[in-house]
């Protein structure tokens, strides 16, 4: 059984003291290298049980719980550096699937940013509201199903809309599979994983241009670390 | 595509090889939009590999899965899907919306984990609150007073920390700049506690106020636990301790 495999099986469980004990094994040593190469394939790995007709949907919410719980203990207490900037995360309404929303946030947070996290389905008017009184730099956006697309447009349309200009990044499981340049606008950020979104917060510091997928970005420093 | 003439309390298809819809009892007519005479046109996108592997795996044995389904209410249902193929080499589909009650108690739990949540959030607003009233509260523990043309007097109230003397420095130096003292005076009588950190942040707008003036700073009302401290800074050449108030006011005040 490899790692991945293993780390599915306590998250499917729903023993989250097994399953820490499963991530404390792991020889990676960066958080960042924790979420991107083994908590993000054990639940596509729990995806492909289920697509294997070897467990239910039900299972996975518990999965998904233990890992929620996981998330937050290796995100806890990390320590408030001076802030790098404002960023907001946000699921669009109806997305369920904010595992990896919450990844995010934990790697800007590990960066020194000051961070809002809303987890699962924010509607948009009340994104708006936030992102009106809080002015972040930064707003990213998680779409995992294909029939919630359509929605895409709206909203990144509405955060461009907005005075101060955030920067407008996407991700999410479509982010990886399809090209989502005709859901966005031309502003829009996509990255299609951790070390791209981490290579993007490195360029941010250093006050870089920066669009996403449309040029080729260097494999990320940042795991070894 | 025909319809079934059983009476059955599911819906229910009979699928081809391909995928195409050969049969469809009522309910299956009432649930799902057949138009398409397909299965395909049925199924969620993610579903379908799944559908496809697990089909072509099985046999005359029933299996059970669960699918993503399209309905005519609601474009994303879960279902429990009954499949078994005849030696006519076709497929009988029974399909079973998923309870109800699962849905419930994982709305619940939802709702449980946004309560967490939002819990943080308040915890993290009041946080905010806080730190401004304390910066707020250090900006007032330093105010600049002009006491002539001349002298200007900056009384330090509570205990010297990097986070109170980085809040007064500001204002403190514009003040400064835009008169035209002779003296500045540091009034330390009402300092308590003095951390080593603020210390330093001190010494450096003492120094600063001095570099950019050229003017003898003073410092007055110091304590033997602040004297201590201060010793070990050697600022003998450009600061001047311990006059009182009252010598100071007369000397700037009466010429
Ligand atoms: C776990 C899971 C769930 C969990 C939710 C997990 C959660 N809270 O996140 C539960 C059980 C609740 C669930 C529910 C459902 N799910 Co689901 N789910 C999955 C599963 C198995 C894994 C998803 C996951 O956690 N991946 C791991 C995370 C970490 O990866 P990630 O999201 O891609 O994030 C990474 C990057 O994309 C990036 N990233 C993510 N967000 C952002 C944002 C920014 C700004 C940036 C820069 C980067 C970034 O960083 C992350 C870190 O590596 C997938 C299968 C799969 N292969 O993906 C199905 C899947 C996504 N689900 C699916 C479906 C259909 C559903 C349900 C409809 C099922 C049902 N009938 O109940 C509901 C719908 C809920 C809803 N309305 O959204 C389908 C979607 C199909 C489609 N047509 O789009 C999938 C593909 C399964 C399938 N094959 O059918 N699901």
């Amino acid at each position: 059984m490899t790692h991945i495999e293993m780390l599915a099986s306590c998250l499917l469980e729903g023993d989250p003291d097994k399953a820490w004990a499963c991530i404390e094994k792991y020889s990676g040593s960066s958080k960042p290298d924790v979420y991107h190469n083994l908590m993000t394939p054990a639940m596509r790995h729990i995806g492909h049980l289920w697509e294997s007709n070897e467990i239910t949907v039900a299972d996975e919410h518990l999965a998904t719980a233990t890992c929620d719980f996981i998330l937050s203990k290796l995100s806890f207490g990390s320590e408030k550096k001076p802030s790098a900037g404002r960023a907001m995360f946000l699921c669009l309404d109806g997305e369920q699937h904010y595992l990896g929303l919450k990844m995010v946030d934990s790697l800007f947070r590990e960066h020194g940013w000051d961070t809002r996290y809303f987890g699962p389905s924010l509607p948009l008017e009340y994104a708006v509201q936030t992102a009106e009184a809080w002015k972040p730099d930064v707003i990213g956006l998680s779409v995992s199903m294909v029939y919630h697309l359509p929605q895409l447009r709206e909203y990144a349309e509405a955060f461009s809309r907005l005075p101060e200009k955030p920067a407008v990044l996407l991700g999410g499981r479509l982010a990886d599979l399809y090209d989502l340049r005709p859901y966005c606008t031309g502003d829009t950020v996509i990255l299609r994983d951790l070390p791209e979104t981490e290579t993007w917060i490195r360029h941010h510091v250093m006050g870089g241009q920066q669009s996403g997928t449309t040029e080729p970005i260097p494999s990320s420093p940042v795991f070894e670390s | 595509m025909e319809r079934l003439n059983l009476s059955l309390p599911l819906p229910c298809l009979k699928v081809n090889r391909d995928g195409r819809i050969v049969s469809y009892s009522a309910l299956a007519e009432d649930h799902f939009d057949l138009s398409k005479a397909h299965i395909r046109s049925l199924v969620d996108e993610g579903s379908i590999s799944k559908l496809g592997r697990i089909s072509s795996e099985s046999g005359p044995v029933p299996v059970k899965m669960e699918l993503n389904m399209k309905t005519k209410k609601n474009p994303l249902v879960l279902f429990d899907v009954y499949l078994q193929w005849d030696t006519e080499n076709r497929a009988t589909m029974m399909f079973v919306q998923k309870d109800r009650s699962n849905e419930e108690l994982i709305e619940k739990l939802a709702s449980i984990q946004i309560r967490l949540a939002s819990t943080d959030f308040e915890l993290l607003e009041k946080k905010d609150e806080l730190e401004q009233v304390l910066r707020r509260m250090d900006e007032l523990s330093g105010p600049f007073i002009p006491l002539s043309d001349t002298l200007c007097m900056i009384p330090l109230f509570g205990d010297i920390t990097a986070d109170k003397i980085n809040a007064i420095s500001d204002s403190c130096l514009q003040s400064v700049f835009r008169g035209n003292y002779e003296a500045i005076l540091f009034d330390l009588t009402a300092v308590g506690e003095v951390h080593a950190d603020g210390i330093d942040k001190f010494i450096m707008l003492v120094k600063t106020l001095n570099f950019m003036t050229g003017n003898v700073i003073k410092l007055i009302g110091i304590k033997p636990n602040l004297a201590k401290e201060l010793n070990h800074h050697h600022l003998d050449h450009w600061v001047q301790f311990n006059h009182s108030l009252k010598e100071e006011l007369s000397t700037y005040l009466h010429h």
